[in-house]
């Protein structure tokens, strides 16, 4: 097993592993992130040193195979990386939603993830998933860090790592829960995500910083119908009420439902056309959220020498609106 | 040996397919596409194909969905060969991944490729089902209305029945016949008894398990969900299981005395697919890639089933000795034959044909009979009874394992072996296609 990450917070506990004993259902996530949280320390907040652990869970194929239909691909028998992130995200939901977690789940904003996977994973495998929260830093709109879940073999080898990285905005030193149906979002995108990623990348010395979005020739359009969001938790568990109808995302003060990030990043995987046999990196960075229905448009772009495949997706703009950039996916197939 | 002055030889290097399942088993809400796609991935996988830009693809299907017109093109896109490899969807009911065969073949020989792949697929588990034609023509209608009171108008010409939704038939449009039902008709037409009929099913099972057995699928048969042999194998089957099972065909026609075919002995709706990769001695050279088998010839014959004048699926026992007399060859020349077991009752009817005078002096246009063949070369790693039959699959089984047999045989022998394909399909027709081993 691996140790504990390192963490930049000095006052670190020792990791306690804790074992579930199955992946956790979406709806009680939810349920549980929407209880307040009593008893928290005013102060820097701190990051739960807990790590928890499912073991043995199976790649289970048919669900496997209606996440490749969703994403447009065939179903292989090598498992779309989506399919591990999905299996993987109750589980740090459910570590995210413990009342000793400093951040209100709900109001989360996913600004970018990172997969990389050493090797492939058939349909019917088992699986262990570990999930961790760490590395809290500053940043101007708040704080991100990161939830990292970690897929290992039956040998504990491991198979893959998939960080997710959130922030948590406003209130830099006091994280408490609003009352606020607004504020009570989130675990993905929102209104504010795409300013938050301008941000996060100007701040990480990033390729666009505040410039404005300059549309690339697009390569195709997607067009997201109303029920997108609840095709997709049909096949990630996902229930966010923000992703699920127009109605339940204006409760969370979204006016429109929006889509799953991870449905769009999942998709451009998949019309990469990556060699799932070979070692990968997918990497997703959010931007502006997409609403439903919408359309998207897309630019495709191969760069064969570094086995890169990058897609930007946005939607366009309309009167004086400029165009908006949704999200930038980047897959790289590694090694020889 | 061939007659042709063929400027090159079409070389079979190799194939790979899914196990082949029963219909409504495991690759049940699994599409054509993800089949071949599965098929054609392991093939890539076998023969290091990544990024390999193809001559081109031949693939197809029977039961075919509307809008899957490109679906070879959408399966070699879903793997990682060069997205530039053009490809062609073709189709000839049971014979079609044996024609992909030849039109690659074909364009090899040609030069008009240097390499190529045919392919075939089939799912009876997602089988196409349509409206009927009177929905699809109001429906078409209202599509095409100006005005809201016209839309409604076509509308309200829907009754209940033409909702009803609409399978793949199941049988001969001309006759009504379902293919078992036509294929009772020759089985009663030319005496093949049941025993006969069991004894040759059990043999299929028999040589598929032993091949799987000895490893011979390995290199040619790559697992999918779950999957690692043909789901139909009964390993274990015997006569008397055989034996225990009901005719099925035959039973509503007054010209079956007997009726004999049973689910036994005749094959399953499967799902399934396969896939052959083909190239010019050159293009094998400079990859390193061992020659299996060269494709010598192929002949295609049709009959007419619709008023009885021929049994339907008899077009196979004209085709052969066509096939044979432009290669100066007798039936007796060949060391393996492989002869797709729709019905163990096809295979036999065919064989009896060939044995008799009558059917050889008046049918054929021959002096005497094509003779008898030795059964031990007959379908020796098994065939579609125990495999399974996904239509537009087994052609590129049959290819792939029968290059596989000569290929061996002959490093075995150091003599060059020849060998028969023949696979009758719907409405009549036959493809029949001749290989001849290459070895160092």
């Amino acid at each position: 097993m691996q140790s504990s990450s390192p963490q930049n917070a000095p006052e670190r506990m020792p990791e306690r592993m804790k074992d579930l004993t199955d992946v956790p259902s979406f709806p009680a996530v939810y349920a549980a992130a929407l209880d307040p949280r009593g008893g928290r320390t005013r102060g820097e907040p701190v990051l739960p040193s807990t790590a928890y652990r499912v073991s043995s869970v199976r790649i289970d194929a048919e669900r496997a195979r209606d996440f490749d239909h969703l994403m447009g691909g065939p179903a292989t028998d090598l498992v779309h990386p989506g399919v591990l992130h999905v299996l993987a995200f109750p589980v740090s939901l459910a570590l995210m939603a413990r009342r000793d977690f400093p951040f209100p789940l709900l109001g989360l904003v996913h600004l970018r993830n990172q997969i990389l996977q050493h090797r492939p994973v058939r349909v019917g495998e088992l699986v262990d998933v570990e999930c961790r929260v760490r590395d809290l830093r500053p940043h101007r709109k708040g704080r991100t860090f990161e939830a990292v879940s970690t897929i290992l073999g039956e040998d504990g080898e491991i198979i893959a790592t998939d960080v997710s990285t959130y922030l948590t905005r406003g209130g830099a030193a006091s994280p408490t829960l609003s009352a606020s149906p607004a504020l009570s979002a989130s675990a993905e995108q929102s209104p504010a995500s795409e300013r938050a990623a301008r941000d996060t990348s100007s701040a990480d010395g990033g390729r666009a910083g505040r410039r404005a979005f300059e549309a690339p020739t697009p390569t195709g359009r997607w067009s997201l119908p109303a029920d997108a969001g609840r095709r997709y938790a049909a096949v990630s568990g996902d229930v966010n009420p923000i992703h699920m109808s127009a109605l339940s995302a204006k409760a969370f003060g979204f006016p429109r439902a929006i889509a799953h990030g991870m449905y769009t990043a999942s998709r451009a995987f998949t019309e990469a056309r990556v060699d799932l046999s070979r070692p990968l990196r997918w990497d997703v960075s959010f931007d502006a959220p997409v609403s439903l229905p919408g359309t998207v448009l897309v630019a495709f772009e191969d760069d064969k020498d570094a086995g890169t495949v990058t897609c930007i997706g946005w939607r366009a703009g309309r009167g004086d609106q400029s165009p908006r950039q949704c999200f930038t996916v980047e897959v790289t197939t590694l090694g020889g | 040996m061939t007659q042709h002055d063929s400027p090159r030889d079409a070389l079979i290097l190799g194939g790979n397919r899914i196990p082949f399942a029963r219909s409504g088993g495991p690759y049940a809400g699994i599409s054509n596409q993800d089949l071949l796609t599965a098929a054609l991935d392991g093939l890539v996988a076998r023969f290091g194909l990544q990024g390999e830009k193809l001559g081109e693809i031949a693939g197809g299907a029977v039961l075919k969905l509307a809008g899957d017109l490109n679906l070879t093109r959408e399966s070699a896109l879903g793997t990682p060969l060069d997205p530039r490899t053009p490809t062609i969807d073709m189709s000839k009911a049971c014979a079609t991944s044996l024609e992909t065969v030849i039109h690659v073949s074909n364009r090899i020989r040609l030069g008009q490729i240097d390499s190529g792949i045919a392919c075939g697929v089939d799912s009876a588990s997602d089988s196409p089902i349509e409206v009927t034609p009177r929905l699809r023509r109001i429906l078409h209608r209202a599509f095409a209305a100006k005005t809201t009171g016209q839309r409604l108008k076509a509308f309200s010409a829907i009754r209940p029945a033409d909702l009803a939704p609409v399978p793949p038939r199941n049988g001969e449009p001309r006759t009504g016949l379902s293919m078992g039902e036509h294929q009772a008709l020759t089985t009663a037409e030319w005496g093949v008894t049941r025993q006969e009929q069991d004894e040759l099913a059990l043999a299929s099972h028999q040589n598929l398990a032993a091949a799987f057995d000895a490893g011979f699928f390995d290199d040619l048969v790559t697992g999918y969900r779950g999957l690692s042999r043909d789901q139909n194998l009964r390993a274990d089957s015997t006569l008397e299981k055989l034996g225990s099972l009901k005719p099925v065909f035959g039973v509503k026609s007054p010209q079956v005395a007997e009726p004999s075919m049973t689910a036994g002995n005749s094959t399953p709706l499967s799902d399934g697919a396969s896939s052959v990769l083909m190239g010019s001695a050159e293009w094998a050279a400079e990859r390193g890639l061992r020659p299996l088998a060269r494709v010598v010839d192929a002949r295609s014959a049709a009959v007419d089933y619709v008023h009885g004048d021929e049994g339907l699926l008899m077009a196979p026992a004209y085709a052969v000795p066509e096939l044979l007399d432009a290669n100066h060859l007798s039936l007796q020349d060949l060391d393996f034959y492989e002869i797709h077991e729709a019905f163990a009752s096809t295979v036999l009817s065919t064989l009896k044909a060939w044995e008799s005078e009558e059917f050889c002096r008046e049918r054929l246009g021959r002096d005497g009979v094509l003779g008898s063949i030795d059964r031990a070369k007959l379908n020796v790693a098994g065939s579609s009874l125990a495999a399974g039959h996904p239509f537009a699959a087994t052609g590129g089984r049959l290819v792939a394992t029968l290059a596989k047999l000569l290929h061996e045989r002959a490093e075995e022998t150091g003599r060059v072996q020849r060998g028969l394909i023949s696979v009758c399909a719907a409405a009549g027709q036959g493809t029949v296609v001749l290989l001849e081993s290459v070895s160092d």
